[in-house]
């Protein structure tokens, strides 16, 4: 009797024995071994991205010719759009140089883009973060923001051989100074839960308590710039809600985010020039 | 050895899978986890030898590309299968309901074991338990459609690495 207890109990031994050499193993060989699990995936990630590429390739070739040729017109339109900004921003560059050279200030970090596709994205409950088909090979950092044409994606936390990982601003992980456009005092920006069926949403702390916001009246929330890590200016999202807090000094808010980032292919990473410095 | 090697194969095929899946549902705000799949066959194959291992390297693979502490899945999922292992005896494992309900009942488990680990680093709002019990429906909907399919094809597997083992003992052995 007492040998088949033994028996039945044997599995639980030899999970409690796992448990405890994982427990102490230390902790060189654990980031070792994850790294090797990473790598040993990563080209099926990219592999995968890259077909699906050469999937939307082939469903483009199936436009017709009227089709391409309303695109190029648009293209048109929008690069001659362009072009003019380039043209006032060049300007508006030349000025600001100008103004810090006058007035001593120190110079705003410079960032060097660098445009990546999205290989794969995994959004969950517990995280929000993308894969993306760059990595160490091509200069990115830890820690370098990362953009899209409606604003902020968000941070990169891990940066493999040629695959980076980021953390997106809707990650409950991510927080972020910010301003509510045309006011300049600091707020407390935290990715928040991400709804099923809906665009994710983040959370304010420290709102002043005139600043008001309603989803008929939003106010548009930008980077303060405070930190370093994202350049001030950049679109964070539309503040739709804010309400007292609990201790009566500060309002709390509700961010809604672009509903574009769940479905993003294409980012650009803005690798700092001197990462030192930021 | 080979068993382990075998079950590995179809977990990281499985974990391949889930991913592309996932991605293709980010704009939909649903997520699939499919932590019981990754248990439940190992436990109740007729060779018990490499399930664990299995499992083990299977958890770390998912603990490998997500952000949460390297073996968290691996853990669970080697407690998953012990108690599975244990409760293998006791439920009607050569059929495939009683294969669909371990597998529902495993995934369940882990999920809120999961869920709770989780919870510490997330904000306290209603929405975020919502939006768990919907990812959670929709694994165990997906679980229930692909367990017989996800257990055939760890059995072949299995199979074929003995037919290829064997070969190799008839002819070098």
């Amino acid at each position: 009797m007492p040998s088949r207890r033994l028996d039945q109990a044997r599995p639980f031994f030899t999970l409690g024995l796992v448990v405890a050499i994982w427990l102490i193993l230390p902790a060189g060989i654990k980031s070792f071994t994850r790294a090797s699990f990473f790598e040993f995936t990563a080209p099926i990630t990219v592999a995968a991205s890259y077909a699906r590429d050469l999937q939307e390739y082939w469903s483009l070739r199936a436009h017709s010719k009227s089709d391409l040729i309303e695109a190029g017109r648009d293209l048109a339109r929008l690069n001659a759009q362009y072009s003019l900004s380039v043209q006032q921003n060049s300007e508006l560059r030349a000025q600001v140089e100008r103004l810090e050279e006058l007035l001593r200030l120190p110079a705003h970090a410079n960032f060097r883009s660098e445009h990546a596709r999205v290989a794969r994205r995994d959004f969950s409950a517990w995280w929000q973060r993308m894969t993306l088909r760059k990595g160490a090979n091509h200069g990115i950092t830890v820690g370098a923001p990362v953009v899209f044409s409606g604003g902020v994606v968000g941070r990169v936390t891990e940066v493999h051989a040629y695959t980076c990982i980021v953390d997106l601003i809707s990650s409950p992980t991510i927080r972020i100074a910010a301003f509510v456009e045309n006011d300049d005092r600091p707020i407390s920006f935290q990715g928040g839960v991400n709804p099923t069926y809906g665009p994710a949403k983040g959370v304010l702390e420290f709102v002043p308590l005139d600043i008001h916001a309603s989803p008929a009246a939003p106010r548009r929330l930008v980077t303060s710039g405070l930190g370093g890590v994202f350049p001030p200016g950049l679109a964070l999202g539309e503040v739709t809600k804010t309400e007292p807090s609990t201790d009566g000094l500060f309002k709390t808010g509700e961010v809604s985010l672009d509903p574009r980032l769940s479905t993003l292919t294409e980012v650009t990473i803005l690798v700092p020039l001197d990462p030192a410095s930021s | 050895m080979r068993s382990a090697l075998a079950l590995t194969l179809t977990l990281f095929l499985l974990a391949i899978l889930l991913a592309q899946l996932n991605h293709a549902l980010t704009g939909w705000g649903v997520y699939l986890w499919l932590g019981g799949l990754f248990t439940t066959h190992a436990a109740l194959a007729p060779s018990t030898r490499g399930g664990r291992t299995a499992a083990f390297l299977g958890g770390l693979l998912l603990d490998s590309t997500t952000p949460v502490a390297f073996g968290t899945h691996a853990l669970l999922f080697a407690a998953g299968y012990t108690l599975v292992f244990r409760l293998r005896d006791r439920v009607p494992r050569d059929e495939n309901t009683g294969r669909v309900v371990l597998a529902l009942v495993t995934n369940l488990a882990l999920f809120l074991v999961f869920s709770f680990l989780q919870s510490r680093q997330l904000p306290a709002d209603a929405q975020l338990w919502s939006r768990l019990v919907v990812d959670l429906l929709c694994s165990q909907v997906l679980l229930a459609l692909i367990t017989p399919w996800f257990c055939a094809l760890q059995a072949r597997t299995l199979e074929l690495f003995d037919s290829f083992a064997a070969a190799y003992e008839r002819r070098f052995g």
